[in-house]
């Protein structure tokens, strides 16, 4: 185990992602982030000067839509329709206060 | 490192045909969800069967298990025979390389060597992965600043060629104004690069805790403010503690139950800062007194009020 300190005061802070920093971060194929961009299955996505950009809660979707996609090969919509359903439950559940999964 | 019973995790018998451990990964998958499950050790789980889905559900990954297990028993302790995998050609369909830095010691051992003998090669150049990882504050945090301790597992390959997982503690310095979702972007501290090139950046997602009185919502804070009636028909100066320090709020006279006031800046600070809004609950005081029955008598019999008939 190693340790050291970090002083992140002067480090990036984000809110939105471009598509590269998204399939970086997620490991998905660009492909396939695309292809759902495309479908509609991305709320919130801004194309500014030709570069597509996300809020930075894509990723959660990304990981979630791709989990639904890949344990019950689901079609992507369906995948989609259920993510909507968990960032509605996550909104339900900061509004009341309860903890979220870790 | 100990060896794993897979066929247990997913309980299925050794022989299962494929779709039957496919038919039990799903059933299991969606009972520990961890989104949604109520079973208290849900992410666990759902690791330990993620993992061993992922070794039985791709025929070479699972001939290999096969053949290693037939000396062991589960929870025995294990080191794998030199050259074990020799025969076998395995993918990495399926799981993700950040999902698979989860798995067990077990995994990274024995599988995660086709990630290093890919990635070795010589002369070959790769930057570091990036490493997103979550960060819990507490709401007085983003008031302050805070010093979290970080802890990242990560895999790492020996001189051998063997990788392990290997976990190591950072200690961030969190600047003040953070919100919920946030991403902090450390420059240079994810995965290693290879063959000499950078390394990727650590990607910190901040979350906060849940507060026993604020609720968070970008940068504003909600609060339920309970009132007396009294205070609420006259009008009223009340004291609140706040994270950013004491606030004497005043509240307008003839204000209801429901009512939203809202207080410029005095959310999370930023640019621009957040700002106080404050949900106004009327509290009725009880009628378990001679006095206090007296007193809504009183305001019966001579207030003209009959709150159902209101515009």
């Amino acid at each position: 185990m190693t340790n050291h300190d970090i002083d992140a005061n002067d480090a990036l802070m984000q809110d939105e992602l471009t598509l590269e920093q998204l399939v970086a971060i997620s490991r998905v194929e660009s492909t396939w982030l695309i292809s759902r961009i495309e479908l509609g299955l991305f709320p919130h996505v801004a194309r500014t000067a030709g570069a597509w950009r996300l809020p930075v809660s894509a990723l959660h979707r990304i990981r979630r839509m791709r989990q639904i996609e890949r344990d019950f090969e689901a079609v992507p919509e369906l995948a989609a329709l259920v993510a909507d359903l968990l960032e509605e439950l996550d909104t339900l559940r900061a509004r009341l206060n309860m903890p979220r999964p870790r | 490192m100990q060896y794993p019973d897979y066929y247990q995790v997913l309980g299925v018998a050794r022989d299962a045909p494929a779709r039957d451990i496919k038919k039990a990964f799903r059933r299991l998958a969606r009972q520990y969800h961890p989104d949604i499950s109520k079973e208290p050790d849900a992410e666990k789980r759902m690791k330990e069967i993620n993992e061993a889905y992922a070794v039985l559900s791709d025929p070479e990954k699972r001939a290999a298990y096969d053949q290693l297990g037939q000396n062991y028993r589960p929870g025995q302790e294990f080191r794998p025979p030199p050259d074990w995998d020799a025969g076998f050609e395995f993918s990495s369909k399926g799981f993700s390389p950040e999902e698979t830095t989860d798995f067990s010691d077990f995994f990274a051992e024995l599988f995660g060597q086709m990630h290093s003998a890919r990635r070795g090669g010589g002369g070959f150049h790769a930057r570091g992965q990036d490493h997103l990882a979550k960060v819990f504050l507490d709401l007085e945090d983003a008031f302050t600043g805070a010093v979290r301790e970080i802890s990242l597992r990560a895999p790492k390959m020996d001189a051998a060629g063997r990788v392990h997982v290997e976990t190591h503690t950072l200690s961030v310095k969190i600047p003040k104004g953070v919100r919920e979702g946030q991403l902090i972007r450390l420059s240079g501290q994810g995965e290693p690069g290879i063959g000499g090139a950078p390394s990727g950046d650590l990607l910190l997602e901040v979350h906060f805790n849940p507060h026993p009185r604020f609720r968070v919502e970008g940068r504003n804070l909600h609060l339920d403010l309970p009132v007396a009636p009294w205070e609420a028909a006259l009008g009223a100066i009340i004291p609140l503690d706040l994270p950013s320090g004491p606030l004497k709020l005043r509240i307008p006279a003839g204000a209801q139950h429901g009512r939203q006031l809202q207080v410029r800046g005095k959310g999370i600070p930023g640019d621009p800062p957040g700002d106080l809004i404050l949900d106004i609950r009327i509290v009725v005081p009880p009628a378990d007194t001679p006095r206090a029955r007296e007193l809504y008598e009183t305001m019966a019999r001579e207030l003209a009020f009959d709150p159902r008939q209101r515009n």
